[in-house]
């Protein structure tokens, strides 16, 4: 093994030019087949991402609806409650309906910055830019 | 959903019958009913699963692990980086409950993933439950560490004395509605999914007995197994999302600056 290394490392080489030739042939043919199984690796990933986010893309979709209806239904809840506590229907129940919905759209709003930082952190914000949709 | 017609005669399987808890060993204690359901059966089934799992496959603890082992490792691993992420090294405090819920849903997920079986977390008791859980920890650990200043997670800073109150009252409104999102969510996308499984199920039955049509059940069968591919996708993401937002919820427990 030391010997290659050393006829290269005087800078002449000690092989036959059609060594070199043959040599450096196989060299670059394996650069091309490496760079063909890197690129398809590549391709298998960024198409497993593009799954996975657009599988997640569902549960983000549910997660907003949630979210959004989840404040409406407390807030028009503890309006109700303090209405009946009070009685003062049906005025604090309205006031805490539109605080709910408030409220709602706050959660989604926040939801959504989280959910941008999170795709950002697991994609590099490659997806959803530049893949055409063919399938 | 095309529901059938009143006359139709056996029609449909009904969908939601799934859903059905019934005793197994009826039991009362002071007039309460706890009697222990197949919902509790498939509980149990799970949290053993998960025990016997973890328990065997952590048994030789080599340094190289072999397939079980490096299984148990990598949802360790995928936990503890996913809370480490979100609340930072504090939150590794809480790690036992955060992967115990995370393992729990995940299990009794794919459980009803299995045909025929139970599908625990599809029922809003059970995910109810869990989220107060949760919401009980981030109450407690927050007011424990933090005291009364746990509370300026209800006032934003630069906000104007006039609009404070309004502000206060949906800030308010936003945090106790977390548990509610939190435990709908799940338990709805078990439901929801359940449900169309069983109803294009359904509808591969109904057109088997309905003469030339049979010629098109292949159609809804195909969809049925798509579905089951979404829904085994589902159920991960699902037991994901409650773990991550779980892990949120603590972080704002322990660092409530912001």
């Amino acid at each position: 093994m030391s010997d290659p290394a050393d006829g290269r490392g005087s800078g002449k080489g000690q092989m036959s030019p059609e060594d070199k030739a043959a040599f450096e042939g196989r060299v670059s043919d394996l650069g091309d087949r490496l760079g063909k199984v890197r690129a398809q690796r590549a391709a298998d990933a960024h198409a497993n991402l593009d799954a996975e986010m657009r599988g997640r893309g569902m549960a983000y979709g549910m997660r907003m609806a949630a979210e959004l209806v989840a404040a409406v239904i407390v807030g028009g809840l503890i309006g109700f409650g303090l209405d009946r506590w009070l009685g003062s229907t049906p005025w604090l129940f309205l006031l805490f309906f539109v605080l709910g919905f408030v409220a709602g759209v706050l959660n989604v709003l926040r939801a959504y910055e989280r959910m941008q930082k999170e795709i950002k952190a697991r994609t590099g914000g490659r997806i959803g830019h530049g893949i055409a949709d063919e399938d | 959903m095309a529901a059938p017609k009143a006359g139709e005669g056996t029609g449909m399987p009904d969908p939601i019958h799934q859903f059905e808890i019934h005793a197994i060993v009826p039991i009362k204690l002071f007039g309460w009913d706890v009697s222990f359901t197949n919902s509790s059966l498939f509980m149990l089934v799970a949290v053993l699963l998960i025990a016997f799992f973890f328990i065997v496959s952590m048994r030789s603890r080599s340094l190289v692990p072999a397939r079980l082992q490096s299984t148990a490792e990598v949802s360790y691993e995928f936990v503890a980086g996913m809370l480490r992420e979100s609340a930072g090294e504090a939150g590794m405090k809480y790690f036992p409950l955060v992967f115990t819920l995370f393992i729990f849903i995940f299990v009794a997920n794919m459980l009803g993933m299995i045909p025929g079986a139970f599908t625990v977390t599809s029922h809003i008791v059970v995910t109810a439950a869990l989220a107060a859980i949760v919401f009980l920890t981030v109450l407690v650990v927050g007011f424990a560490k933090n005291g009364i200043r746990f509370l300026k997670l209800f006032v934003p800073e630069g906000v104007p004395i006039l609009i404070l109150p309004l502000v206060v009252a949906i800030e308010v409104i936003s945090f106790i509605s977390r548990p509610v999102s939190h435990s709908v969510r799940l338990f709805a996308n078990m439901l929801a999914g359940h449900i169309t499984l069983k109803v294009f199920g359904g509808f591969v039955v109904m057109l088997l007995g309905a003469g030339a049509y049979a010629a098109l059940a292949p159609l809804p069968l195909a969809m049925a197994v798509a579905l089951t591919a979404l829904e085994v996708l589902v159920a991960f993401l699902q037991a994901y999302v409650f773990t991550m937002l779980t892990c949120m919820y603590l972080n704002d427990a322990l660092h409530p600056g912001h």
